[in-house]
C-alpha cells in the first residue's frame, strides 16, 4: 500500500504558519501561557506536597494500566451493583451507537466537556440522528456556535477573544451582546438554565473512575456538569477505559494532581457520581430518581486504548491525566495552539492521534512537528516521555510499519465484559 | 501489510546524503576538515576531537532552508527541483551545495568555530587527534527523523572510523552528536564503549586554566535542550563563565526548563522554526544581556536567524566566547 503525505504536510505547514501569524491566537496564547505559569507556580507554593503526590500517582497509573482489563471488569460490576448500567464499547462506532440507543429518538441532550466526545464525534453523530445537543461548557458552547474544534483540551476556546465572542453571541441570540466577559457569561447562563431542566439526557465524561466503588470523579469550575448531570432524568457517562484506578482513595489522589497541574488551584466543584439518584425516606423503600436522574449509564470506551496499553513502548501515554500543562510549555503550541493537533493536541496528542483518532496517517505531520525538545516531560506530572514515543512512531512510519490491530472482543472477554454488554 | 509512506522529499535527501556521503548535505570530507589546516593533528591518539561536520555545514543548511522557505514542498516546482538535483547528482555535482552555496556567507565564521575549539582544548592541555577528511557525521538526524534501520548500519561505519583513531575518549562539539553517541550507539553497536564527552565537560574539568575574559557586561546562557535535558549539563557552563570572571544573568526559562530554539523543525517547517527562534531571542533579551551564549551549532544558527533588525544582542557559541580570552 502506498500513502503520499507530501500534500498533507504542505497544507498542514501552511495552516501552522497561518496560525502563527493570527493575532487572536497570539494574543490569547500569550495571556494563557503567562496565566498558567503564574497560577501554577503560586499554587505549587501553597500546596508543596503536590510533586510528591504526582510521583505517587505515577505509580498508581502505571499499575492501573497494567491491570486495566481487571479494573474494567471491577468498575463495570461496581456500576451495576450501584443500580447503574455499564457498557464496554470497543470502538467509536459502538460507543456512539450505544449512546444513541440509550437516548432514543427526538430527544434533547445537555453535554459536559469531554475530549472523548470529540474523539468519537459524539455531538455530530447525535445531531445527525435528530438529537438536539447543547454543549454546556462555555468554551465548547462558543465552538459549537463557531463550528470549530477545540484548540486546547481545558480551555477549548483559548484562541477566541471577547470581541469575537460578542460577535458570535450577538448573532446567535439575536440581540446586541457587548464585548464584556461578564455580560457574555450572563447571557449563556440565562440561556442554558432552561436547557438543563427541559433536557431528557445529560452526558458527561469523567476525569477518574474508582473501580472499587464505581465512582465517577468529574472536576469542573463552571457548575455546568453539576447541572447537566443532576437535572435531567437520565445521565450517561462516557469515559475512556484508561481512567480507571483501583480504589476511591487512589481516585482522589489522581483528581488532586489533575486539577493542580490543570491550573485549577482549587476547582469550584468536584462531582462524585456512583449511581442514579435515590431515596429511602418513605418506609425505607429505596426509590430511584428522587431529585437527580433516575437512570444512570456508563459507557467505557476502548477505541485503541487497550492496544496502547499492551505495547510497552506506548502504554505510558495512557498515564496522561489531560491536565494540559504540557501544552503551555510547548514552543510549537505556544504559537499555533491546537493547530498543532488533530483531535488530541500537542506532542502527547500526536501519540493519541496515532492510536485512537486518525491513525498514523493523521499523526504523521504532528509527529514531525514535535521538536522532541522534551520540556513537556519536565512539566508533565506523570513525566510521560513524549519525545521517546515520537521517535518510535517516526521509525514506524519510515519503516512502513502499522499499528497492530487486534481483535478487541478478545480484550473484552478477557475481562468478562461482554456479559455486561448484552445485559 | 506494510505501508510505504511518502514524506516530504527533504527528509529522504538528508537521509540518503548521510548514508551515501557521511554528511547531511553531502559535503566532501576535505571540506569538512578544511578548518584543521595548520594544526597537524595526528590521526591516532587518546582523545578524538569530533566535529561531526556540524558547525561546518550550518551556513549551507541555512541557505538551503532560505531557498526552501520560498518553495512549497508539495508543489510541482519542488519535485522538479528534486529532479534537477538527481540530474546534477548523476553528473557528479552536489546539488544541495549548488543551491546552498549561492547564499552561503558565513562559511568562514563557522569553520573557525572548530578551529577555536581545538585551540582551546590544546591550550587546556589535551592531546587531540583528528581523522581529517575521514571524519563522518554522527547520524543524529537519522535517529531524529526515524531512519533507525539506516542508523544501525551507518553507526557501524562511524564506530569503525572512531576505532581507527584508537581514541578512548571522544570530545563532541555538538550535543546532538554526544547524545546519539552516548545514549543510542551502545544499543546499536555491540561492544561500543568509548567514553563520550562534550566540549563543555572537557573545558569544565580544566576551567582553572582558562584565561580571564575582561568584561563587566553580563551574558545570558541559552541552554541547548539536548545538553540540559538528555545530557544534564547546565551548571558546568555557569561554572566555566564564573571561572573566567564573566557575570551571568539568567533567563526566566533556563537549564532543564530551557526553551527550544526551534532548530529541529527547520527542515520541514522553516517559517515556524524561525518564529520560535525569534521568540526565544526575545526571552533571552528580556534579561538585558547583550551577549547570548549557547553551546550547540543548531541553537547558534537558529538564534542568530531569529534576531531581528535593531537587536543589540550578539549570539555567540561558548567556543567563540572562550576563545576571546586566548586571543586577547
Amino acid at each position: 500500500m502506498k500513502l503520499d503525505l507530501t500534500k498533507d504536510f504542505a497544507e498542514y505547514a501552511k495552516d501552522l504558519n497561518q496560525a502563527s501569524h493570527d493575532e487572536n491566537i497570539q494574543k490569547a496564547m500569550t495571556r494563557a501561557v503567562k496565566s498558567y505559569r503564574d497560577t501554577t507556580a503560586e499554587t505549587m507554593k501553597r500546596y508543596p506536597h503536590t510533586p510528591d503526590l504526582a510521583l505517587e500517582v505515577q505509580g498508581i497509573k502505571t499499575k492501573a494500566i497494567e491491570n486495566n482489563p481487571d479494573l474494567l471488569q471491577q468498575a463495570m460490576a461496581s456500576v451495576e451493583r450501584n443500580k447503574g448500567k455499564a457498557f464496554y464499547a470497543k470502538d467509536a462506532a459502538e460507543a456512539v451507537a450505544l449512546a444513541a440507543q440509550i437516548i432514543g429518538k427526538g430527544k434533547t441532550v445537555v453535554k459536559g466537556k469531554s475530549m472523548l466526545g470529540e474523539e468519537i464525534h459524539l455531538r455530530e453523530y447525535l445531531e445527525e440522528q435528530g438529537t438536539e445537543v447543547w454543549e454546556t461548557d462555555l468554551g465548547e458552547f462558543i465552538l459549537q456556535l463557531k463550528k470549530e474544534r477545540p484548540m486546547h483540551i481545558l480551555s477549548p476556546a483559548i484562541h477566541v477573544p471577547r470581541e469575537q465572542v460578542a460577535e458570535i453571541f450577538s448573532k446567535f441570540f439575536g440581540k446586541e451582546v457587548p464585548p464584556d466577559i461578564a455580560a457574555e457569561v450572563a447571557q449563556v447562563r440565562e440561556f442554558m438554565r432552561d436547557k438543563y431542566f427541559t433536557s431528557d439526557v445529560g452526558i458527561s465524561g469523567a476525569n477518574v473512575v474508582a473501580a472499587d466503588t464505581g465512582a465517577m470523579v468529574i472536576i469542573e469550575n463552571e457548575g455546568n456538569v453539576r447541572l447537566s448531570t443532576g437535572a435531567p432524568p437520565v445521565h450517561i457517562v462516557m469515559v475512556g477505559i484508561e481512567k480507571i484506578v483501583p480504589t476511591f482513595s487512589d481516585a482522589m489522589k489522581v483528581a488532586e494532581v489533575t486539577w493542580r497541574y490543570a491550573q485549577y488551584g482549587i476547582p469550584g466543584y468536584v462531582n462524585i457520581i456512583s449511581g442514579p439518584s435515590k431515596t429511602g425516606d418513605i418506609e425505607k423503600v429505596t426509590t430511584y430518581g428522587a431529585h437527580g436522574p433516575k437512570e444512570f449509564y456508563v459507557i467505557f470506551v476502548d477505541n485503541g486504548r487497550s492496544l496502547m496499553a499492551r505495547d510497552e513502548r506506548f502504554s505510558q501515554a495512557l498515564h496522561c491525566l489531560r491536565c494540559g500543562g504540557c501544552m503551555y510549555e510547548c514552543p510549537v503550541f505556544q504559537v499555533t495552539a491546537g493547530h498543532f493537533g488533530y483531535t488530541y493536541l500537542g506532542g502527547i496528542g500526536s501519540i493519541w492521534t496515532a492510536f485512537v483518532s486518525g491513525g498514523l496517517e493523521k499523526a504523521a505531520p504532528l509527529l514531525y512537528t514535535c521538536l522532541r525538545c522534551g520540556r513537556c516531560v519536565e512539566r508533565c506530572p506523570m513525566s510521560i516521555n513524549v519525545p521517546e514515543m515520537v521517535g518510535q512512531l517516526r521509525k514506524m512510519i519510515v519503516n512502513g510499519e502499522q499499528i497492530a490491530q487486534e481483535d478487541l472482543t478478545l480484550a473484552a472477554t478477557v475481562g468478562n465484559v461482554s456479559q455486561a454488554l448484552s445485559s | 501489510m506494510a505501508v510505504e509512506t511518502k514524506l516530504p522529499p527533504v527528509l529522504d535527501i538528508i537521509r540518503s546524503n548521510i548514508v551515501k556521503y557521511g554528511n547531511p548535505l553531502a559535503m566532501k570530507g576535505s571540506e569538512v576538515a578544511s578548518w584543521a589546516k595548520g594544526f597537524n593533528l595526528p590521526k591516532r591518539g587518546d582523545i578524538l576531537f569530533y566535529t561531526g561536520g556540524e558547525y561546518q555545514l550550518l551556513p549551507f543548511i541555512d541557505s538551503l532552508v532560505k531557498t526552501m522557505t520560498h518553495i512549497d514542498q508539495g508543489s510541482k516546482g519542488f519535485s522538479l527541483m528534486m529532479g534537477v538535483r538527481n540530474v546534477l547528482d548523476k553528473a557528479g555535482f552536489n546539488a544541495e551545495k549548488v543551491y546552498a552555496s549561492v547564499l552561503a556567507k558565513d562559511r568562514d565564521r563557522y569553520n573557525r568555530v572548530c578551529n577555536k575549539a581545538a585551540h582551546i582544548l590544546q591550550r587546556l592541555g589535551y592531546d587531540l587527534c583528528y581523522p581529517g577528511d575521514e571524519e563522518l557525521y554522527s547520524g543524529a538526524l537519522l535517529y531524529e527523523l526515524g531512519f533507525w534501520e539506516d542508523l544501525k548500519e551507518y553507526a557501524q561505519k562511524v564506530v569503525d572510523m572512531i576505532e581507527r583513531t584508537g581514541a578512548k575518549t571522544i570530545v563532541c562539539l555538538s550535543p546532538h552528536a554526544a547524545e546519539v553517541l552516548k545514549l543510542v550507539y551502545p544499543q546499536l553497536v555491540p561492544g561500543f564503549s568509548a567514553e563520550v564527552k562534550t566540549f563543555v565537560e572537557m573545558v569544565w574539568e580544566q576551567r582553572d586554566k582558562l584565561p580571564a575574559i575582561p568584561t563587566s557586561k553580563p551574558v545570558v546562557i541559552h541552554d541547548s535542550c539536548r545538553l540540559a535535558r538528555e545530557l544534564e549539563i547546565d551548571e558546568e557552563i555557569r561554572d566555566i563563565l564564573q571561572a573566567v570572571g564573566v557575570p551571568i544573568v539568567e533567563a526566566f526559562r533556563n537549564k532543564k526548563w530551557t526553551t527550544c530554539c526551534g532548530g529541529p523543525s527547520k527542515l520541514l517547517f522553516p517559517e515556524l522554526s524561525h518564529t520560535m527562534g525569534s521568540r526565544r531571542v526575545d526571552e533571552l533579551e528580556e534579561t538585558g544581556a547583550e551577549i547570548i551564549l549557547t553551546s550547540c551549532p543548531y541553537c547558534l544558527a537558529s538564534l542568530e536567524g531569529g534576531q531581528t533588525k535593531g537587536d543589540k544582542t550578539t549570539v555567540e557559541d561558548l567556543i567563540e566566547f572562550l576563545y576571546r580570552g586566548f586571543a586577547a
